[in-house]
């Protein structure tokens, strides 16, 4: 993977996962290696998930904090390999802890477990300021890996 | 050596999700027990984690079978330990 200057912006984001509006769930790359990356997600009122997620009480779904931290990992995997290749999600072993609401910068913290050239483990984390949002073990596989 | 098997029996079973004594040792574990190559890796990330070694990529196609994992293990520890 060609050296690239931190931290990446949105387009510079475009360039390495496939993900686009309105399911790019990662702002800012700040921090990448093939050990570990760091991305930053602004979480603002106007997210198109709150309409329905929900009318009256906004809150950011379950779901897409573990897609976040998904697309972090296409990140860290593509630190290590340039297989350009969609990955699908293959296990997702996940607890949260608390919400994330309008407003809140969520800091999603993804470390390798094994990258293997079509699939990956990684572990992540993700945090609103010093509060722990989640945790989750994450597998996934290049859509060209076999899986049998 | 009876604990290295139990832990590698331990790791496959929790991964596939099936008690130890559903798995029999010489059982292909893709044909016969519904594994897959993506659950190998997290048998193999398991094991490394467990026994603190390293295996290497192409030896993922050769864990078919319990007791081929309990072998690549060995030979993986004999190897040499991870620092």
């Amino acid at each position: 993977m060609s050296e690239k200057r931190l931290p990446l912006q949105s387009e510079d984001i475009k360039k390495i996962i496939p993900q686009r509006f309105p399911f790019l769930m990662i702002d800012r790359v700040i921090e990448a290696s093939p050990d570990k990356v760091v991305a930053i997600k602004n979480v603002t009122v106007s997210e198109h998930f709150f309409v329905g997620h929900f009318p009256g009480q906004k809150v950011m779904p379950g779901a897409l904090i573990i897609e976040a931290m998904a697309q972090a990992g296409i990140v860290l995997y593509r630190q290590k390999f340039d297989n350009d290749k969609v990955l699908f999600l293959s296990s997702v072993k996940v607890r949260f802890y608390n919400p994330v609401f309008p407003g809140d910068q969520l800091k999603v913290v993804v470390t390798t477990i094994k990258l293997l050239s079509k699939m990956g483990l990684f572990k992540a984390e993700a945090f609103v300021g010093e509060k722990k949002i989640a945790e989750a073990e994450i597998a996934c596989g290049s859509q060209d890996a076999k899986t049998t | 050596m009876v604990d290295i098997r139990q832990g590698v029996l331990e790791i496959v079973s929790t991964v596939l999700e099936k008690a130890p004594g559903e798995i029999s040792l010489d059982a292909h574990l893709v044909q016969e027990v519904g594994a897959d190559s993506m659950m190998a890796l997290e048998i193999l990330a398991a094991l490394e984690k467990k026994y603190r070694i390293v295996i290497p990529e192409e030896k993922l196609i050769e864990m078919t079978t319990v007791n081929k994992i309990i072998q690549l293990t060995e030979q993986s520890m004999k190897g040499g330990k991870k620092k």
